[in-house]
């Protein structure tokens, strides 16, 4: 039982990272601008798209060993998202932030349209074969069997993670991205260019978000242009979950989210003793995402409601 | 009202100006999903059926009256169905279709199609679609009844494995056909150790799957779709179950291997409605032709597209009117030997004689199972 455990806990933690690198896109915008990014979920399906033509350029000119092309195809796809990220704020959403908040969101939806049809038509809506980045070898641990994918995964989001805290909370642009968040006119009075801020945010926020796109493609062996849509959606819920807005939050509501839907699947059954299957496992986690609302409405992390908050509703 | 007029005046002309019918030509509809995911599956019927009425256009059509296949694409979505249906019922000349290709799809259209009379040879497989007491409707393939049972009594039978675990992916054709494997499968003496649901969407198996472990079976039947039954297949691999795959007709392609690599999909089984292209002399000619007319092999269910074809021509080649009651009278009572062998209808409108084929993959490849 206890290996079973080890397991499931394994395969908890490897979602879990997956979930909270995306969510951390959907809270940064939301604590600076207050705004969900609906289209956050397509940079997600991005980047291993642009990841998979970047190789496919790169082996067409040679010459470079194939470890090297992998590492300048991660980087670009990074960049080209990041760059992305920054052009759908600037083109689609900041022309809109002087008519509420309602007008940016149905523009992030619309964005999120768009682009997801446009992968569809241009590269075409079945799945696609995505080769494994690391060799997937399994590796017996405790018990338990760990791959070398899952490891991969974890490490990259740890250090993803630990690498956005550390840029957030120690560098002087992260004070910036922080005093913005805090109250958009006190920092602007005080001289910080809050639209700098806000573009870095969506240059970070996308980014990370093709990665994580590309490791989760290269964990299950396949893309398509829906996953945006489907995973997105559990990464904002694991981003309430946690408290949208706060940026450990969002890495908290990710791994406790797959740990909730992990739990419901391997569990629940054993739990009730064969009366509740399988099949209720989404029944399951979103009734706990109700339950944690229910006693903490701003959600685990989140910043209880401030005079801040309570001046950005007078926006509807 | 008068701008209406014109402008449906107009409609009409651009219609037959883009569809030049001469009166005595007879049109039969196609629909199958042409575009989209599962378009290599619908795109192989209607090339199918394209082929068997050129070839009997070649040999002077039915009754000296040259065939027109009109074909239109549904994209596997139940509302463009529904709306193709209304198409093929407003156009007086169309006496027949061959539609449609997705149960789902096929389901809301019946009505329709019902309501004007119009005779239909159905290639989707769900055993409700018969059942429903429509009249016009006949079904040659194989439906899902046969499909969970055959490999049933393979594994319980020829194989002698006792233990099965279900996993469906709770539609109404994953749920359906994993219950008729289970009913199957308990009659041939083996048993049950559980059944598990999924999302349709679901992409990550392993917490399920490290569950599945525990209960050490020797067969995991899967009722789902693509690209899950690949997914699954991969991350049960992974994880050291060996237990024998099954999965039903939508894994068969070869984006099941590609997608659970070739090494993780060695051994799965799959059942599918028809057989290799290589099975008999006809099916060898019906290739050859194929790949001279299109300048490609017959995709997955082009054999079926061209009996479908074959069925409806019958019913027309007997009725005494050319027109959709014509065809209707003679629809049932069609008895013909096809490209897949003999076809007849039972009152419900069922092939009486359809098979089914179980395959296995060996070396990155589909083996039919021989009995």
């Amino acid at each position: 039982m206890l290996d079973y455990l080890l397991q499931q806990v394994i395969f908890a933690l490897a979602i879990g990272a997956i979930y909270g690198l995306i969510a951390l896109g959907y809270t940064m915008v939301y604590g600076v601008m207050r705004l969900i990014n609906f289209a956050h979920g397509e940079f997600f399906m991005l980047g291993p798209y642009l990841f998979t033509f970047t190789m496919a350029a790169l082996l067409a000119l040679g010459g470079l060993p194939p470890l090297v092309d992998t590492i300048v195809a991660i980087v670009v796809s990074f960049v080209a998202i990041g760059v992305l990220g920054i052009a759908v704020e600037r083109f689609a959403y900041r022309p809109l932030r002087a008519y509420g908040r309602l007008a940016p969101m149905l523009s992030a939806l619309g964005m999120s349209i768009v682009l997801q049809n446009a992968i569809r038509v241009t590269v075409g809506p079945q799945p696609v074969h995505f080769p494994a980045i690391v060799p997937n070898s399994p590796i017996e641990m405790l018990g338990g069997m760990v791959t070398t994918t899952q490891l991969g995964i974890l490490a990259a989001a740890v250090v993803l993670m630990a690498g956005l805290t550390a840029f957030v909370n120690g560098t002087r642009i992260g004070i910036w991205i922080r005093a913005a968040s805090e109250s958009w006119t006190t920092s602007s009075l005080l001289g910080i260019r809050v639209n700098r801020a806000v573009s870095l945010i969506f240059f970070i926020g996308p980014g990370l978000g093709a990665m994580a796109g590309i490791m989760y493609a290269s964990y299950y062996g396949i893309m398509q242009p829906t996953m945006g849509s489907a995973v997105g959606l559990k990464a904002f819920t694991a981003a309430i979950l946690g408290g949208i807005g706060s940026i450990p939050g969002a890495m908290l509501g990710g791994f406790l989210l797959g740990a909730i839907e992990v739990f419901g699947t391997a569990f629940l059954p054993i739990v009730s003793g064969g009366a509740v299957g399988t099949e209720y496992r989404d029944v399951f986690a979103f009734a706990v995402l109700i339950l944690v609302l229910l006693f903490k409405p701003a959600g685990l992390l989140g910043e209880t409601v401030t005079e801040e908050t309570v001046v950005a509703k007078k926006d509807y | 009202m008068k701008r209406s007029t014109i402008l449906s005046t107009l409609a009409i002309a651009l219609m037959s100006a883009v569809s030049p019918v001469a009166a005595a030509d007879i049109v039969f509809g196609g629909s199958a999903p042409m575009s989209g995911a599962q378009a290599e599956f619908g795109q192989s019927q209607i090339d199918g059926a394209q082929l068997f009425f050129d070839q009997l256009n070649e040999k002077g059509g039915i009754k000296g009256n040259k065939v027109v296949f009109r074909p239109l694409d549904d994209r596997a979505d139940p509302r463009q169905g529904t709306l193709v249906a209304q198409q093929f019922c407003d156009a007086p000349e169309v006496i027949g279709v061959i539609a449609h290709m997705n149960s789902g799809v096929t389901l809301p259209a019946l009505d329709i199609y019902s309501a004007c009379e119009m005779p239909q040879v159905v290639p989707a497989t769900n055993p409700k679609l018969m059942e429903m007491g429509y009249k016009t409707v006949v079904r040659p393939v194989a439906n899902d009844f046969k499909q969970g049972a055959l490999p049933a009594k393979h594994v319980s039978g020829k194989l002698g494995l006792k233990n099965a675990v279900l996993v469906h992916d709770k539609t109404v054709f994953g749920q359906g056909i994993a219950g008729v494997f289970k009913e199957n499968f308990e009659k041939g003496g083996g048993k049950i150790a559980g059944t598990f649901g999924v999302n349709p969407d679901d992409v990550d198996f392993s917490a399920l799957i490290a569950g599945i472990k525990r209960e050490n079976p020797d067969v995991i039947y899967m009722g789902a779709g693509m690209p899950q039954l690949a997914l699954f297949l991969k991350q049960m691999r992974e994880q050291q179950v060996n237990a024998q795959f099954i999965g039903p007709d939508i894994g068969f392609t070869v984006d099941l291997i590609k997608q659970a690599s070739p090494a993780f999909a060695e051994g799965a089984l799959l059942t599918f409605q028809l057989p290799p292209y290589d099975s008999s002399p006809e099916l060898v000619d019906f290739t050859n032709r194929h790949q001279a007319r299109f300048g490609r092999p017959p995709g997955p269910y082009a054999a079926l597209g061209y009996v479908n074809a074959q069925v409806i021509a019958a019913a027309a080649e007997k009725a005494k009117t050319f027109d959709r009651d014509g065809v209707l009278a003679e629809l049932h009572g069609v008895k013909a030997n096809t490209l897949l062998g003999p076809v007849a209808f039972d009152e419900k409108g069922e092939n009486v004689t359809a098979p089914v084929y179980l395959y296995v993959v060996k070396n990155g490849k589909f083996e039919l199972v021989k009995e």
